[in-house]
């Protein structure tokens, strides 16, 4: 439950949720980690809170309950970005409203979380956000590495690399990279579990 | 004038998928027919064009620092409810959806049998809360601006959708590696169109 | 309770937003202090950079004590009407600028750097998408530039939002904005264009909008200072 959704079920390359906060903030690393985990924190505990609920919530309102505890979540998970994670905050500016639509929050709460218990909610939930991390990390190591030469802010390239003519890659931090980035990783990862290769 | 520009910048310079892969999911879902993309974007267009303004109007006159004094009194000068913008967006999103399918529903039935399936939909593509929190923070000066805002984030939305979904169609009678069919040719595509809108950015209006 | 009545799903929904609201209310206020305690970190840091003086969130404050030797605001006269440093960086520029010229309080920042004088003032104006800002420090001389610094909200990444890189910002360094004894301003132009009345730096390529909006900043900030630059200058 917890292994599953990292590779074979992972949320961004096979179930394709989730794609635009995974592209939008990858440019670099520090920001892609923090927004993955924010991430984690949301779907966990609204797993949890869902789940906890599953069977008193009116079915006609279900959505809206679960929208409500979703932005309730994300709210507090900003405000504490504010206070403890200023810089990071401002550089995920809107993205971090955007965890409300992401579309893994809804997926998860309406697939699992609305019929399980509280405690697999909960794993399901580290699970597929770990396996969203997971991919926003590799993406922002190659954007990062080949668009600045830097990982986390410090640099890697060593200068005699630059000297002998080597420059960074300008494209890999514009938006159309960040796409092709992710094609290549679906394109390995189908390559090594062939069952999911579309015909 | 100025609208004008904001219009022609919405559309194509800060196009909603291309600069800030916004409401990405449904692109790559729904792009498979022009037919159904065409659908799908009048009903984004349509959902932004009223939600942008109606949440611009909540933003100033509700949720801003001082913005109750209207309603309170000098007193409320200092009440920010600005925290709560999230909820209250996602929410006004998600009951104007449920309305404008009603109306739809009730007075274009043809309208609706196109537009139906895809009404539901559109209250989680991050496009529509995206739209509305970009124009909380670029603080736009009034009503019509976001409006203008709005449907030119639309209308670059259903650009991108329905380009992609003619390449789509074509690219069925090609051959493609067998790891990269569907999605992650899908992605290269989408990168590359990507790159041929950065073109519009040395644009002056 | 029949989980379908109208009645229980009205009840839940009410229950349901008053407690998110109260949850709400309750972190948003308990964090507020630190929140804008990172406000204003994160302003003295950009005041500190308009001086050349680099710090992060853990230095700012540290350096800022000991760079910034005073801050009041004056009026578009130059007479003082703020003493109180606290109070002048508490001035919200959005607001002030919306004021009419005679009724704005204009902050000024005194520093020590390099072992001279230098004035800060700031700036606040439109780019494309939204609100720019920044500051710019003149010299003892109350005219050349020492340097400047501007941030934005919304501007697009690799266009507008280059206004924030050295590249923009070094040039300013050692431009003059009284040309003459007159006030001129900085005129921010396209690479080539030469101006005959004004020194000048190179707009952004792509980010004409952006580029003018800081050009008129320049002016629209400055300007109100005039009265107050002059008794600088004849001191």
């Amino acid at each position: 439950m917890l292994v599953n959704p990292i590779s074979k079920n992972n949320p961004v390359i096979v179930l394709v949720l989730g794609i635009c906060s995974a592209l939008a903030v990858t440019a670099q690393l520090k920001p892609a980690l923090v927004m993955g985990l924010s991430v984690t924190v949301v779907v966990a505990f609204a797993n949890v809170i869902i789940s906890l609920l599953r069977n008193t919530i009116p079915a006609r309102i279900r959505i809206i309950v679960q929208l409500v505890v979703v932005a309730a979540l994300v709210i507090i998970v900003e405000q504490f970005l504010k206070a403890y994670a200023y810089e990071v905050w401002g550089q995920l500016s809107v993205y971090i409203g955007l965890i409300i639509t992401n579309c893994i929050l809804m997926g998860r709460l309406e697939a699992f979380a609305l019929g399980n218990r509280p405690f697999d909610s909960f794993l399901d939930g580290i699970g597929n956000g770990l396996g969203y991390t997971l991919i926003l990390v590799i993406i922002a190591f190659f954007r990062e590495l080949l668009g600045s030469g830097k990982l986390f802010g410090f640099q890697v390239i060593p200068d005699c690399l630059y000297e002998a003519g080597y420059v960074n890659n300008g494209l890999m931090i514009m938006p159309p990279m960040a796409l092709i980035v992710v094609g290549c990783i679906i394109w390995v990862h189908r390559s090594i579990n062939k069952d999911l290769q579309e015909k | 004038m100025e609208a004008l520009n904001l219009f022609i910048k919405s559309i194509f310079i800060d196009n909603m998928v291309f600069a800030y892969f916004l409401g990405m999911c449904s692109y790559l879902a729904v792009s498979k027919t022009v037919k159904t993309s065409v659908g799908l974007g009048i009903a984004v267009t349509f959902v932004l064009l009223i939600t942008v303004p109606v949440n611009y109007l909540l933003d100033t006159y509700v949720l801003k620092e001082g913005a109750l004094v209207w309603l309170l009194g000098e007193d409320a000068a200092s009440i920010d409810l600005s925290f709560l913008s999230f909820i209250l967006f996602i929410a006004l999103i998600a009951s104007m959806t449920q309305i404008v399918e009603m109306v739809v529903e009730r007075f274009t039935p043809a309208l609706y049998a196109q537009l139906g399936i895809f009404l539901p939909l559109i209250a989680v593509n991050c496009a529509i809360l995206g739209a509305s929190l970009f124009m909380q923070q670029r603080a736009f000066p009034n009503v019509g601006h976001a409006t203008v805002y709005g449907l030119g984030s639309g209308l670059g939305w259903m650009v991108a959708i329905v380009t992609l979904a003619a390449v789509r169609e074509h690219l069925k009678y090609n051959k493609i590696p067998a790891p990269l069919k569907g999605l992650g040719i899908t992605f290269i595509l989408v990168g590359l169109m990507s790159m041929a809108f950065m073109g519009f950015m040395g644009i002056k209006l | 309770m029949n989980k379908n009545s109208n009645t229980y799903t009205f009840i839940y929904a009410s229950v349901m937003v008053i407690l998110v609201a109260a949850a709400l209310a309750l972190v948003s206020d308990s964090l507020k202090a630190k929140q804008q305690r990172n406000v204003d970190i994160d302003k003295m840091t950009q005041i500190l950079t308009s001086v050349k003086v680099a710090s992060d969130m853990s230095t700012a404050e540290a350096k800022y004590a000991e760079v910034i030797t005073a801050a009041y605001a004056v009026n578009a006269k130059g007479e003082k009407t703020i003493t109180d440093a606290k109070q002048t960086f508490a001035i919200d520029m959005a607001k002030e600028m919306a004021k009419p010229v005679e009724e704005r309080n204009l902050p000024v920042y005194e520093a020590t750097v390099e072992g001279s004088k230098k004035y800060i003032i700031p700036l606040y104006g439109a780019g494309l998408w939204g609100p720019i800002w920044g500051y710019v420090s003149l010299e003892g001389d109350a005219n050349t530039i020492f340097a400047a610094s501007f941030s934005h909200k919304g501007e697009t990444p690799g266009l507008g939002a280059e206004i924030t890189t050295s590249n923009f910002q070094t040039p300013f360094t050692g431009k003059q904005i009284f040309r003459d004894g007159q006030f001129r301003s900085i005129a921010v132009m396209k690479a080539g264009v030469k101006s005959e009345t004004q020194d000048q730096v190179d707009a952004i390529s792509g980010g004409t909008i952006t580029s003018k909006g800081v050009e008129a900043m320049l002016y629209d900030c400055l300007s109100v200072y005039e009265a107050f630059l002059k008794t600088i200058k004849e001191d």
